[in-house]
């Protein structure tokens, strides 16, 4: 074991410090969607690039004096394509206020009220938050989906970036593998619940008769309330093809030479995971975390689908907690509140998942903390 | 090279005569592909054309298609009740809403068509919902003040609608009416569109539950047929002798048990026993925890200790009668059952009356309506397609003729009892609904949130972890603070 290594854990280590220093390269698709993470302590900007294949992690190191102040003259060209990007982007906003931030306004307004659907709402202030507090079905809901969020979640960074790290290698037919792996994360919502019926189903699924190869009696995953959120957890596992093709692109972008660096100072692979690969990876692993949970917490199809939030509501997950008490109990005013707070849920989780990155993200080109 | 499927549409489409043309519709309208198609018009003899190929020199020029049908659309046709309404003298439209089946909707159409003809004025637009989408779509519209003039209603909806405003009252058009005769309607049927002393909806059908039973299995165990002589106990003892076998293979006795997340519940499972599970019709009170419901959950509970019904994981999967199957010998089943086992079952089948119980014997009966809506634009005419739709030849026309079943009207039975589409049993049908069913359902506004709240606590009992009594306590505590409204 060579000296100078961070064993405690995936803190940036001296070869991928340097890497900042050595490596502004940037590998920038034409077309690029870019998730702004925020500023690092120097207050640099850095933004997270993923496209279609290729991701790169890139650092802006802007110089505040050097902006231009105010607005520069346009010349003719450039006013007829800013006229142009406006008329073009207009339809989206367009679409937006009304089908998106129109909704979102209303169902607070709706939130403060007693409202059917049937008949006008009744301005009842504050009280179907008041209603919440006390209401049991509203803890479960969170609670199964918090389970959820972070069994999906944990396990599903896990198994994604492993899979990405075994796809990453250079034999023969890898682009088949590959594929292989993606595929299930593009077949259909529907789909996938009919099939995981089949596979978690208890006498004949084929969970149930590879455990039965080695003695174990299977439980019923769907039929037993306490087995019933880790069969979804397993099943969410299914969808890992999609976060694996972002690991894949971050870890096709990792500098050769870092590993170089750290072959020449005695390495192990091992010691190259966790002290090169871990933290350049960091910040993907950190957009598949937030990414993974928002959408975990916001889970709803499957589980109508697969239990109806049974059995005991054991699944009942928020999501279809909000669903059931807005078009079955067409309580809207309630629906609404619930739909808020689970924003804030998220707001906070997110927010803190952001304060807990400092400790662990490492961009690129950082300076050591 | 044709499949037994296609060779048996082939057969039908033969026996029945069909054009070409004819059995393109239809199998475009059953989703058949392409090669099935060729397949059934090969069996039939008709090799499939391309088109413009083959067309005779002399044949007139195409029009708009037939409508075809499985149902012929002049039988029944006939003793339209007259109306006290005139007929507008403008031409309407009037929007009708309905939830039916894709093949069913054929015979909607037929109707329409025919009243149309009837009344040129009026012309009828009929949107037809899955039923799954039905009541969100509708609730929704009636958010932005859009219903349509006439829309479909099951019984467990309608008492939070009627009391949410969405209906107008339909006594005075009764009133005007010489031919309606509300006394013709099963007492069963009127119970969930009454609110307030008035009727807000007119029942299409109310149909009882009834023994589903496999013939083969009972012959195969050599165990007669149930009949008129057969209570609960005997029930209980053949479900427990005709269960055998192991995994896929196993053959239940009894289809399904008592579950309080189910509004349909009290009538077949506990009223036998003398128990009720809400205090009917008003639902103000919750009975579930007194001692003769328990004991009579406890009672049912003991099949499935045994293993006599399919627990959850078996009919995960299992579409909508598991009993069509062939791997449950009895099942407890509403009338409306009866066309989903008709097409699925490939077994010789029967129906029989509910068995009776130790204190009384009682079956549920439940049903739906059709409703002239708040927001209806042209109620006189909708009216006059009410009245006709839900006429005595209106209701044979479309469920008794078409062996559907359960008509609300008693007048409408016969129609029902002499249809070729009718199943073998149909008598016990008729039977049960004039004297065992019961309408002591749950159908208050609070229905959906009480068995919402039971159901989860019943899952309990079905996996073991929770006993009948525990349960009972437990649904008590969560359901009576839900119907405390229903005291107000």
């Amino acid at each position: 074991m060579g000296g100078g290594f961070d064993r405690l854990s995936p803190r940036p280590s001296r070869w991928t410090r340097q890497a900042g220093a050595s490596t502004g390269s940037a590998l920038v698709h034409p077309t690029t969607v870019q998730v702004r993470f925020g500023h690092c302590e120097n207050g640099h900007d850095h933004d997270f690039t993923v496209a279609g294949g290729c991701m790169a992690i890139q650092q802006q190191i802007e110089q505040p004096a050097a902006r231009p102040m105010g607005k520069p003259k346009l010349g003719k060209l450039a006013r007829r394509e800013e006229r142009e990007f406006y008329l073009f982007i207009s339809l989206w906003i367009i679409g937006f206020i009304l089908f998106d931030a129109g909704p979102i306004l209303a169902s607070f307004v709706i939130s403060f009220t007693n409202w059917s659907m049937m008949t006008p709402p009744n301005w009842t202030g504050l009280q179907n938050y008041q209603r919440l507090i006390a209401d049991p079905l509203f803890y479960t809901a969170m609670w199964n989906s918090l389970y959820f969020g972070i069994g999906s979640v944990g396990f599903g960074l896990i198994i994604s970036f492993l899979l990405a790290l075994l796809l990453n290698q250079k034999v023969l037919g890898i682009s088949v593998f590959r594929t292989i792996f993606y595929l299930p994360s593009v077949v259909s919502g529907i789909a996938v619940a009919i099939l995981w019926i089949m596979i978690l189903h208890q006498d004949f699924g084929l969970i149930n008769t590879v455990l039965s190869w080695f003695g174990i009696k299977g439980p019923g995953w769907l039929v037993q309330p306490q087995w019933a959120k880790p069969a979804l957890i397993l099943m969410s596992l299914w969808g890992a093809g999609g976060s694996m093709v972002i690991y894949l692109a971050g870890l096709q972008s990792v500098p050769q030479h870092l590993y170089e660096a750290a072959s020449i100072d005695g390495a192990g692979p091992w010691m190259k995971f966790w002290n090169v690969t871990v933290p350049m990876m960091s910040p993907v692993i950190f957009y598949n975390l937030i990414v993974g949970f928002i959408a975990s917490l916001q889970g709803f199809v499957l589980v109508l689908i697969m239990t109806n939030g049974g059995p005991a509501n054991a699944t009942l997950m928020f999501g279809l907690y909000i669903y059931r008490v807005a078009f079955q109990f067409f309580q809207m005013g309630y629906a609404s509140a619930l739909a808020w707070i689970l924003l804030v849920v998220i707001m906070v989780i997110t927010a803190l998942q952001f304060l807990g990155a400092k400790y662990w993200v490492f961009y690129e080109g950082e300076t050591v903390r | 090279m044709t499949t037994h499927h296609e060779e048996e549409l082939a057969q039908e489409f033969k026996r029945r005569g069909l054009s070409r043309r004819e059995m393109l519709q239809i199998g475009v309208r059953l989703g058949l592909s392409g090669a099935a198609m060729a397949a059934v018009l090969a069996a039939c003899g008709q090799a499939p054309q391309q088109p413009g190929a083959g067309a005779a020199p002399t044949a007139p020029p195409a029009t708009e298609p037939t409508p075809v049908s499985l149902f012929d659309p002049e039988e029944g046709n006939s003793g339209w009740p007259t109306n006290a309404i005139p007929d507008p003298t403008e031409r309407v439209e009037i929007s009708v809403a309905h939830s039916w089946d894709a093949v069913f909707f054929e015979r909607q159409k037929q109707f329409d068509a025919l009243f149309m003809q009837r009344h040129p004025n009026i012309v009828v637009k009929a949107e037809n919902t899955p039923f799954g989408e039905y009541r969100q779509k509708y609730v929704a519209q009636a958010a932005g003040n859009a219903l349509p003039d006439i829309m479909y209603c099951q019984f467990s909806w309608a008492q939070e609608f009627i009391k949410n405003g969405l209906f107008r009252p339909l006594d005075d058009y009764i009133a005007k009416e010489k031919d309606f005769n509300l006394q013709d309607f099963t007492l069963q049927s009127l119970v969930s569109y009454q609110r307030d002393g008035k009727l807000w909806g007119i029942p299409y059908d109310e149909g009882p539950a009834n023994l589903y039973y496999n013939k083969d299995i009972f012959d195969a165990a050599g165990i007669p047929y149930p009949d008129e002589t057969w209570d609960l106990e005997k029930l209980k003892e053949v479900a427990l002798k005709l269960t055998q076998g192991e995994g896929p293979n196993k053959i239940f006795g009894l289809g399904e048990l008592p579950s309080l997340g189910d509004s349909l519940v009290a009538p077949p499972y506990l009223m036998p026993f003398g128990a009720q599970y809400l205090r009917e019709p008003r639902e103000d009170e919750c009975l579930i925890n007194q001692p003769e419901a328990v004991a009579a959950l406890e009672w049912w509970q003991e099949l499935r200790d045994k293993g006599a019904v399919p627990s959850p994981a078996d009919l995960q999967n299992v579409a909508w009668p598991a009993f069509q199957f062939g791997k449950i010998a009895m099942t407890m089943q509403g009338s409306w059952a009866t066309p989903p086992i008709r097409a699925g079952a490939k077994f010789n089948w029967d129906i029989a009356m509910w068995p009776r119980g130790p204190k009384a014997h009682v079956t549920f009966s439940a049903g739906s309506a059709y409703m002239i809506t708040r927001d209806s634009k042209n109620p006189d005419a909708a009216w006059i397609y009410l009245n006709e739709y839900l006429s005595t030849a209106g209701q044979s026309y479309m469920w008794g003729i078409t062996g559907r079943g359960s008509p609300a009207r008693l007048s409408a039975w016969p129609s029902y009892l002499n249809s070729k589409f009718a199943p073998p049993g149909a008598k016990y049908v008729e039977q049960a609904m004039r004297t065992i069913a019961s309408h002591d359902i749950i159908d208050q506004p609070t229905g959906p949130q009480v068995t919402q709240a039971a159901g989860p606590i019943w899952d309990l009992v079905v996996a073991g972890q929770l006993s009948v009594r525990e349960a009972c306590d437990q649904v008590f505590a969560a359901v009576d603070p839900i119907i405390a409204i229903n005291r107000a």
